[in-house]
């Protein structure tokens, strides 16, 4: 069976957004196809805008459409302390904790396999950020896989040869979670990271 | 571990196949392609979620039919469990552990040691079946040592690609080397302990199942020179560091990994000699199965029970007087065995539960 032309088109473009899949893919079209012209003409708009408008923030990697951002205007923000990320949407997931600090995303070119090591790095922003000498310490939130490690690893010791504190995020057990359904390795990890209470 | 009850449907050449296992020893007899390894394979299947004769799981469906579904209920220190498995070419493989999916942790999973015609070649073949024997233990008894071999896999191959691409001075591979380090170390603790526990096993069987036995000896052996003395994480880190900084020359000029734990092996000595050279090629069979039921020993030992054996055509191999002694060390054991073989070729096997198998259908023999 062939679909009318236009109609393919929108699957064919709705295919390339990530999750989605050829039966969601129709679905939403479908749908699309039941809505007001107008609200259409609106979901194409926003989707023109925001490309169009927002990019990540120069300072600290946040997505913004204002330069400086609403994070690095905010006087309010604790500048002795900035928070270094793998993306901007891990500010997103930091914001909501109610973290008070800066943010620094790196601009991650970073893939081994792929023949790009650290060396790729741009490192003059965050140079620039330390050397600003407002920050007292850093805490690296990067992910717990081995590239993060790698990268972790890395950051600390440039870091520290700049002789600002750095810190990481604590592995271990979730919030509400049970310790008796814990995976060794989890509970170990928490073991080896115990605070003094 | 104790199988109850196992069910096989529409797998290999069997079409529905239910059994009540003995807690013992369970021999399975029949004729060639008659579907006794099959039985082997189903449970294997249901412990680790693949084959020890088939990389594609459709394979594993019987022709005539669209999928394939297994069931083992077993018990392991007073609890009980059961796993199923079921395969379509849809819908893919699903397993579950009493109904519900796998967790991180293994330790309701079934867990099998096998032995088939193939690990005769343990002593014998190349140190990567060696090294896979103490890997496929170690992931068995230990959620950390499978994780912590991943992550070893995974920063080798970083590290050998630096090394191809002639990166030894960057940054990247600095820091690599390091990761390497720390996970070499925490691998080469955890087989060295290993094989401790396996060597006092391997010692007891093999006195048992020999005549006139030798002495037998298994040791851990590095890709490095180690020095006597006392062994723990922070020497072995010492020393391997060193060695990696004097191999530096070699593994510029050869662009790979020269040592590690990947390179290791594991000697065996019969009687003060290696016994991959040495022994004849029935001895060398004789210590393979040693081997296996030491696998089962070791796993007891660090565990608190015993995984379920799995024989296939073992006796084969055998002279008639071992294989007399090895069915008397099954029938005495704790552990529960399956056991294959054409027939039964004056072995006295008075209190197993003999299986004729024929054409996919199983009778129990009285």
């Amino acid at each position: 069976m062939r679909l009318a032309r236009p109609l393919e088109n929108l699957i064919d473009q709705l295919l390339i957004l990530p999750t989605i899949g050829p039966k969601t893919a129709q679905r939403l079209a479908l749908f699309i196809l039941k809505l007001p012209v107008g609200e259409v003409r609106q979901l194409a708009q926003a989707m023109v805008d925001c490309r169009e408008k927002v990019y990540p923030c120069p300072r600290c990697g946040y997505l913004t459409d204002v330069e400086p951002c609403i994070i690095c205007r905010d006087e309010s923000r604790d500048q002795s302390i900035l928070c270094v990320a793998e993306e901007a949407s891990d500010i997103i997931a930091m914001e909501r904790t109610g973290f008070r600090g800066c943010y620094f995303v790196l601009n991650k070119n970073f893939n081994l396999m792929e023949d790009k090591g650290l060396e790729e790095i741009d490192l003059q922003p965050y140079m620039e950020r330390l050397q600003s000498g407002k920050v007292k310490e850093v805490v690296l939130a990067l992910n717990p896989d081995i590239d993060g490690e790698i990268l972790s690893r890395y950051l600390a010791k440039i870091t520290a040869a700049q002789e600002v504190k750095v810190t990481r995020l604590a592995h271990g057990l979730p919030v509400g979670g049970d310790i008796e359904f814990a995976d060794e390795l989890t509970l170990r990890r928490a073991l080896e990271g115990r605070k003094e209470f | 571990m104790k199988i109850k009850q196992l069910q096989l449907n529409n797998f290999r050449n069997i079409e529905k196949i239910e059994l009540n296992p003995d807690n013992n020893l369970n021999f399975f007899m029949g004729n060639n392609a008659q579907g006794k390894t099959n039985i082997l394979e189903a449970i294997f299947f249901l412990a680790t979620g693949s084959s020890f004769r088939s990389k594609e799981d459709a394979n594993l469906v019987k022709f005539d039919s669209r999928g394939l579904y297994l069931k083992a209920s077993y018990n392991y220190q007073d609890k009980n469990a059961n796993t199923t498995l079921s395969y379509e070419q849809q819908k893919g493989k699903i397993i579950k552990i009493n109904g519900k999916k796998p967790g991180q942790s293994n330790a309701n999973r079934l867990k099998t040691v096998l032995f088939i015609p193939d690990d005769l070649f343990l002593v014998k073949g190349t140190p990567a079946k060696r090294r896979n024997f103490l890997d496929f233990v170690l992931k068995q008894i230990s959620n950390e040592y499978n994780f912590n071999f991943n992550n070893y896999t995974n920063i080798l191959k970083k590290r050998n690609f630096l090394l191809k691409k002639e990166q030894f001075k960057s940054r990247s591979f600095t820091i690599v080397n390091d990761l390497f380090i720390d996970s070499a170390v925490k691998l080469l603790m955890a087989r060295l302990n290993y094989v401790n526990i396996l060597d006092a096993s391997v010692r007891e069987i093999y006195e048992k199942l020999n005549v006139a036995p030798q002495q037998l000896k298994i040791r851990y052996a590095l890709s490095f020179p180690l020095d006597n003395g006392k062994i723990n994480l922070e020497t072995l880190r010492e020393k391997l560091s060193k060695e990696v900084a004097q191999r530096n020359e070699m593994e510029v000029k050869k662009r790979i990994t020269v040592l590690g734990p990947h390179l290791d092996d594991m000697h065996i000595y019969q009687d003060g000699r290696l016994a991959r050279q040495f022994a004849s090629q029935g001895q060398q069979r004789n210590i393979s199965v040693c081997l296996k039921l030491a696998e089962l020993e070791s796993f007891n030992k660090i565990s608190g029970y015993y995984p379920v054996l799995l024989l296939d055509e073992v006796l084969a191999e055998l002279d008639s007087e071992k294989r007399q002694l090895l069915i008397d060390y099954l029938l005495k054991a704790r552990f529960q065995s399956f056991l294959t073989s054409v027939s039964l070729d004056k072995i006295n096997l008075s209190q197993a539960a003999i299986f004729t198998i024929k054409n996919g259908c199983l009778m129990r023999k009285e």
